[in-house]
């Protein structure tokens, strides 16, 4: 059975901590070269904060994590692609990103609708040693490409690599823990295949405090949130591109 | 014969068709591509076998289980153990990428004497001087670890005086140790059993403690709820503009006062619980009215006495300051939550017995001849004192304060254990090996001391003495991949090697009635008037290292998330 | 014949021969292992007579490769016989704790992940589909080195012309395609890239 492998945040746990930006990071061996500004870093998992513009006491904000959102339904980096250096994983329903592949004309950082693709705008470089340190799950890119989450295929890797030796055909899903999944302290994201209905996560797709981001586009994100709080939920088809984000001065 | 331009051209022609019919142009477009992609210059992870070791991350008193993934003896991936009592499975965000700190550029490689590259030896001979001179003192940052008594016992030997550096969250409860002569060390806060808890500026879900403990518990209990188990009050400032703290942000209910008034509202508070009989309580009675209170915070009357009934409506209730703050501290009085269930507690005398020390950091240093400081001391602390300062500091965090710097281990180099966590309920104890080798012109402190003073008992013998007491006390539990109750385990030298892998012990916990504050009246106002966590710069309030794994300073430039953090350098 | 058609047609042949001949002398520079190993022997004077008693799957299923020095440690801690190539293992490796730097024939670049876990436990396949039948060699093949890719020729395979290739020469992607489609496995891009 194909699997769809998808995500529930649950924003009404998550603190902003970071702590899965920075698991993300290296997990997939992102340089730690800052970039100028959010629009050309490299950050496959980007927590966002936004607030619902009041003062005082009414004041509410919220932190919202954005990854590629794996959609389904004519995926629209998919489609764009010139090099067919992306495609929708039929056993996974992951979108899976071949930043090797990529010749790096960005068409697909215009198509994606979350903004949730990055370029590699410098080689990779880190400071005397620290390549040691390096993740071996991951390959490391180079410049000109386009990368973004791939849902941790690494970790899936090595948990197909360890069913088979144990002589398994299908994974024991304790093995298969996205990085940000497996940070996050107050456990609000929660992952699964959604297409087991028997699956925790999937069955709180169904939930009605559940939404997605720019639902109404119809690109079917396996990426799912979840807030009791009615203008987060709002936030989502905000029509204006997003809500008021708080800046830091 | 000549050969003319047109037998070239004709030459040329066939060639050229003729390289179509060999391996050439194909073979160079697939060898050029593959080179394209694999430059020379892009780093590569290493190859070989991946092991998982477990230790403790010690860059901050916390000490949180990491499970790390090492490739040919270096790490390359930190996470959370999620059997691990202290953390439950979570790290603070720098922790997953601590693995970059020991290549930092910051990194400290050499004896420095005053700016000058020098030897270990010189290092030795200088301070071995020193002590013959006069007095020595030694400023410990993580007090209660197995080197912490080498400190003090190298101290004790000779005129000294060994201080140490409270974690923020232990500073918070400096007063009860003062009131109730037991010293703040072995004190904390039971957090898991309270339902109110009411900060006053402390960050509690954002870098306080250890970050698995509290945010858990209001994930659990409270994130999202309507009616929560367990109600978050903030009490803070506003950040600048309209922004508020992320603690705020996620609370229950925040309460927006004016900067530096929170002693002034635990006051107030204090008034309205005491004149309108909602505690059992007598006393310490504030001098301060809830009408002056109102003024000095910005709150109204009604909002303060709203406050004081919301506090006192779901018991156990309990006040944290995020400092030394007094008024906080007499306001637990009144609400009765010192020595009880959800309040502030008496941990154990294990906790005081291994933390003990003459005095906190911040007293003088009168006719110290050197001061030692250690790497877990944070490094935005300078003894005012002209002794000469040996400042033992793994990263550079610049400014060029000490006389000397002396290189000391950086992450998971150096063998350790873990005493109870500051502000937790419960007492802990773990075992840190070491699982990278350090670098070989690196010491630490207590080696340091241990070169001067033969007779210094090595860190290593001094863990293994104190698994065996708490085998021998035969009370707790250790929780490895099960927990197993002390009493169950055949010998000490299985406890022990329980601890070397991973596991943590939990002592019994605290009884009500242990702790006993007398407070006959209110406290003067004592505090600094920070107003609480003044920025969202902290990606952990008690971080020890001067500088951020590189991903982080990455990471605070690429998101709104944090700001660069101010006087730290990246 | 024309003039000119002779010197195209002389064109034409010197490019075929420095096409076919001179350009793979030139493309590939030949290395030495760093001593010289036989499978046979191994196999003949030790009872070491299946693949994965040295070459075998870690416990969590990664494939170990070439064994690493504690490996050949476990018989070659000392030297056992005369040959000048296991004085080298004894004294340059086993000793002092290094491990051998042997060049592999099939290192592929990072971004292609293999699984032997897979292949071998799950789909059956014999070491001799991929590696031919190298456990019965007698030497070490001199390995050569692509020297624009940096990768061995046996990636391409040694006939220039992909053509009339011995099972295991050749491992480019597209052979691997090759034999998924023969056994109808589908794997997608996500099945093989890292």
């Amino acid at each position: 059975m194909n699997a769809r492998y998808g995500m529930v945040i649950d924003l009404d746990r998550c603190t902003g901590c970071g702590a899965c930006m920075m698991a993300c990071a290296a997990e997939n061996n992102v340089p730690p070269i800052p970039q100028a500004s959010t629009r050309t870093g490299v950050t496959p998992m980007l927590v966002r904060q936004v607030s619902n513009g009041m003062e005082g006491g009414a004041r509410r904000e919220v932190f919202i994590p954005i990854l590629c959102m794996h959609c389904e339904h004519e995926t629209p980096c998919v489609h764009v692609c010139p090099q067919q250096a992306v495609e929708v994983d039929q056993a996974t329903g992951i979108v899976m990103q071949m930043p090797q592949r990529c010749l790096g004309c960005r068409y697909c950082m215009t198509a994606c609708p979350y903004h949730a693709r990055y370029f590699n705008w410098w080689d990779p470089a880190w400071p005397a040693g620290m390549e040691k340190s390096l993740n071996p799950g991951v390959a490391v890119r180079m410049r000109g490409v386009v990368e973004k989450c791939n849902m941790c295929h690494g970790r899936l890797h090595s948990a197909k690599e360890k069913a088979a030796a144990a002589g398994k055909r299908e994974i024991d899903f304790a093995d298969y823990v996205p990085a940000c999944v497996e940070a996050c302290p107050t456990a609000a994201i929660r992952f699964g295949n959604l297409a087991d209905e028997n699956d925790p996560a999937a069955r709180e797709t169904h939930s009605p405090d559940a939404f997605r981001l720019l639902a109404r586009i119809g690109t079917e994100p396996k990426v799912y949130y979840k807030s009791k709080e009615a203008w987060v939920k709002e936030l989502a088809e905000s029509k204006s591109g997003r809500g008021p984000e708080v800046k830091h001065g | 014969m000549k050969v003319t331009r047109r037998d070239l051209l004709g030459w040329s022609a066939g060639a050229a068709a003729g390289l179509l019919f060999t391996p050439v142009p194909w073979k160079l477009l697939d060898d050029t591509s593959i080179w394209t992609q694999n430059w020379r210059w892009i780093p590569q992870p290493t190859r070989g076998p991946v092991e998982v070791k477990q230790s403790f991350c010690t860059l901050c008193p916390n000490g949180c289980g990491v499970r790390v993934r090492m490739a040919a003896g270096w790490p390359v991936g930190v996470a959370g153990v999620a059997s691990d009592p202290i953390s439950r499975g979570a790290l603070c965000p720098l922790g997953f990428a601590a693995q970059q700190l020991n290549w930092h550029p910051q990194r400290v490689h050499t004896v420095r004497h005053r700016g000058n590259s020098t030897s270990w030896e010189e290092a030795r001979v200088a301070f071995a001087k020193a002590c013959g001179e006069g007095k020595i003192a030694i400023v410990d940052g993580q007090p209660g670890r197995a080197a912490s008594v080498a400190m003090k016992t190298f101290v004790e030997k000779r005129d000294g005086s060994y201080r140490v550096a409270l974690a923020p969250e232990a500073q918070a409860l400096a007063p009860y140790g003062a009131w109730s002569g037991l010293g703040a060390i072995g004190l904390g806060y039971d957090l898991e059993n309270a339902q109110t808890v009411v900060s006053f500026g402390a960050p509690l879900l954002d870098g306080w403690g250890a970050p698995g403990r509290f945010t858990r518990l209001w994930a659990e209990r409270a994130a999202g709820m309507a009616d929560p188990q367990l109600r978050l009050i903030q009490v803070e400032a506003p950040l600048s503009g309209t922004a508020v703290s992320r603690t705020a942000a996620r609370a229950w209910q925040w309460v927006p006062i004016r900067a530096g008034s929170e002693g002034a509202l635990a006051a107030g508070l204090a008034r309205v619980l005491l004149d309108e009989h909602l505690v059992r309580a007598r006393g310490p009675m504030p001098t301060m009215t809830a009408g002056e209170a109102a003024d000095q915070t910005g709150l109204s009357g009604g909002a303060i006495l709203d406050l004081a009934r919301t506090m006192v409506a779901r018991p156990p209730v309990v006040a944290i300051a995020n400092d030394g703050n007094p008024a906080i501290a007499a306001l637990n009085v009144v609400l009765g939550a010192v020595g009880t269930r959800g309040g502030i507690v008496r941990r154990s005398k294990l906790a005081e017995s291994y933390a003990s020390a003459d005095a906190v950091i911040g007293a003088s240093y009168g006719t110290a001849r050197a001061v030692l400081i250690d790497s877990t001391v944070p490094w935005d602390f300078v003894p005012q004192t002209d002794a000469e300062v040996f400042r033992f500091a793994a990263w550079d965090g610049g400014a060029g304060q000490a006389d000397w710097l002396l290189p000391a281990p950086g992450f998971l180099e150096e063998l350790t254990d873990v005493p109870t966590a500051p502000a937790s309920a419960i007492e802990t104890y773990a075992v840190a090996p070491s699982l990278v080798n350090a670098p070989a012109e690196v010491q630490s402190a207590a080696q340091f001391l241990g070169s001067i003073d033969p007779a210094a008992i090595a860190v290593e013998k001094i863990i293994h003495q104190r698994c065996d007491d708490l085998f021998r006390g035969r009370a707790g539990t250790v929780y490895g991949k099960e927990a197993t109750a002390v009493a169950k385990i055949a010998s000490a030298k299985e406890f022990e090697e329980q601890l070397w892998k991973g596991a943590v012990w939990v002592g019994v916990p605290p009884r009500s009635g242990d702790l006993r504050c007398e407070l006959k009246e209110w406290p003067a106002s004592g505090s600094s008037g920070r107003s609480g966590n003044a920025s969202n710069a902290n990606w952990s309030s008690a971080w020890l290292a001067p500088v951020l794994p590189p991903l982080a300073s990455k990471l605070c430039q690429e998101s709104n998330l944090r700001e660069a953090p101010v006087g730290r350098k990246a | 014949m024309s003039r000119n058609a002779l010197a195209a047609g002389l064109g034409f042949a010197v490019a075929l021969l420095c096409g076919w001949v001179a350009f793979p002398r030139a493309l590939y520079v030949q290395r030495q292992q760093p001593l010289e190993f036989r499978h046979k022997t191994h196999a003949e004077k030790s009872g070491i007579t299946q693949c994965n008693d040295c070459h075998a799957l870690r416990d969590d299923g990664v494939f170990a490769g070439l064994p690493a020095a504690a490996t050949c440690a476990a018989c070659h801690a000392e030297r056992m016989g005369t040959s000048k190539d296991e004085a080298i293992l004894v004294d340059k490796y086993i000793k002092p704790g290094q491990e051998t730097p042997w060049l592999v024939y099939s290192r592929q670049p990072a971004n292609a992940w293999f699984s032997h876990a897979i292949h071998v436990r799950r789909a059956a396949l014999a070491c001799a589909e991929c590696h031919a039948a190298y456990g019965e060699s007698d030497t070490a093949r001199i390995y050569e080195l692509n020297r624009i890719s940096g990768y061995s020729r046996d990636i391409w395979g040694h006939s220039m012309s992909r053509l009339g290739r011995a099972p295991g020469d050749g491992m480019k992607m597209g052979d691997c395609e090759d034999c998924h489609r023969r056994h109808k496995v589908e794997v997608g891009c996500l099945g093989c890239h890292e």
